[in-house]
């Protein structure tokens, strides 16, 4: 698969085949094309040449792409503080199921600010906001979990919490990470180099 | 006379029940539409789409059809048209300049060739809240109905959308749709606006409760009903003062809103709690 910004092509040749049930730590220089890999995957990145698939399936229709995007969980970069005010409780009914979704927050920390606005929250509260979402997106029946560096705003009991979590979960994981100790907890890791994928473990 | 007698007087006149009662069907749509132009940062629409009527107006002059609807057409079919734009975070206020520039463009360009006055043109947008006719009393009413059930019925869908369009999409929201039904309704509705009210009132019914709420509320649901709130209390309260003083209602509703938006922006900001948790829950338990 082959994604481009502009004239320059971001992922260059990436073939991966990852099995139901796998852990993979995604690591690599910035830059060198992990975040777009994730977005592709997702639909958020249009200029794709090849072919992706998730669960055999592939996104010819407007009904495969949601189901793609039922059967994949995101965990954004960053995530977005929001043009809008978007209550934290919002975020997590947005995963489908409300109930785990918020009994993972309380997991984490921060279940007794769900009747926060997302912008009032720290980076570190709102990526647990955005864990607990992913949790409650596969009790929803996500088999796939894309996490774009889900431990980078928290501290280190976070870290160690977050990649717990991660890793405990009966999904596909596939995690984009510079967290040596989450990369360890995966069943395999690949490196990204400009826009190039080799396994390293 | 006093002035509680000089509204009584006035009242009995029939223009005035109509454009009180216009006021108040707008202030339960109209506002709506703001939180929306506010939420999708698309500011410069009511000049788009003044520019885009004027562009419909000219086109049925030209063929010859009721100009009224051929620009409420034309605004629909510019909405529609621009939604693709928003795909990305400030594509659709950039769309909103360049619908403005080429509007007016083909719009004088048609006039030229139909041999149309532009100044007439011009003036079958300018409505006054005291000429409206039942027929427009009956667009308000449509649009005080569909606006808040819209709200009503999709407000999930709709503060993920307003929030973050990626995760909207990520969670399920069919966002190409609503985006594109958002932007009619946001069309339609400042262009019917413009028509029935002017286009200095359009900003105090949509955008100036909207930007006062946007400051007061912290969830889609509570900016929305501050702004609802926000339209019914400045209309009621600035038709009311006009009729008093016998002054025209536009501007008076227009320094009105603006002065409830001033004050909402001077009232310092509401202190969120402590991002730490309350003590004692964070506290080691002592067992």
């Amino acid at each position: 698969m082959v994604c481009r910004h502009g004239r320059l092509e971001a992922v260059q040749g990436v073939d991966l085949d990852v099995a139901p049930g796998e852990r993979i730590a995604l690591t690599g220089t910035n830059g060198s094309g992990k975040t777009t890999l994730l977005r592709a995957v997702l639909g958020l990145h249009r200029r794709v040449d090849g072919e992706i698939l998730v669960g055999g399936r592939g996104t010819r229709t407007a009904a495969e792409w949601a189901w793609r995007r039922r059967a994949c969980a995101w965990i954004p970069q960053r995530p977005a503080a929001g043009r809008f005010p978007l209550l934290a409780g919002e975020l997590l009914a947005s995963s489908g199921s409300p109930a785990e979704a918020a009994e993972a927050a309380g997991r984490l920390g921060v279940g007794m600010m769900a009747d926060r606005p997302l912008s009032s929250l720290s980076g570190g509260q709102l990526q647990r906001m955005h864990l607990a979402r992913a949790v409650g997106c596969v009790a929803a029946g996500a088999g796939v979990l894309l996490a774009d560096e889900p431990t980078a705003a928290l501290d280190f009991a976070g870290q160690e919490e977050a990649a717990e979590l991660l890793t405990t979960l009966s999904v596909t994981l596939l995690v984009v990470t510079h967290d040596r100790a989450m990369a360890a907890r995966c069943d395999r890791t690949w490196e990204m180099a400009a826009g190039r994928l080799r396994e390293v473990s | 006379m006093s002035a509680l007698g000089q509204i009584g007087e006035l009242w009995q006149l029939v223009p005035v029940q109509r454009a009180g009662g216009g006021l108040l069907l707008a202030a339960f749509g109209l506002p709506i539409v703001g939180v929306v132009i506010v939420g999708l940062d698309i500011m410069p629409v009511r000049f788009a789409m003044m520019h885009v009527a004027l562009l419909g107006i000219a086109v049925g002059q030209l063929v010859g059809l009721d100009p009224v609807l051929c620009a409420l057409v034309a605004c629909a079919l510019a909405g529609a048209g621009v939604a693709p734009l928003a795909r990305t975070a400030d594509g659709l206020s950039g769309a909103m300049g360049l619908l403005m520039s080429l509007a007016i463009a083909a719009a004088l360009l048609l006039l030229a060739l139909s041999g149309v006055n532009a100044n007439g043109a011009f003036a079958l947008l300018w409505g006054s809240i005291l000429a409206v006719r039942p027929a427009d009393l009956a667009v308000l009413g449509a649009l005080a109905l569909a606006v808040p059930a819209l709200f009503v019925w999709r407000r999930r869908d709709l503060a993920l959308l307003l929030h973050d369009r990626e995760l909207a999409q990520c969670s399920g929201v069919a966002v190409q749709r609503l985006t594109v039904l958002l932007l009619v309704l946001v069309a339609v509705a400042v262009a019917g606006a413009i028509r029935l009210t002017g286009a200095l009132l359009v900003d105090a019914l949509t955008l100036l409760p909207a930007l006062a709420a946007r400051r007061l509320g912290r969830s889609l649901v509570s900016i929305t009903a501050w702004a609802v709130g926000i339209g019914v209390v400045v209309n009621v309260a600035g038709f009311l003062l006009s009729l008093a003083w016998d002054l025209p209602p536009g501007p008076v509703l227009v320094l009105a809103a603006g002065a409830v938006a001033l004050v909402a922006h001077l009232i310092p900001e509401r202190r969120t709690r402590s991002w730490r948790l309350p003590a004692a829950s964070s506290a080691p338990s002592p067992h």
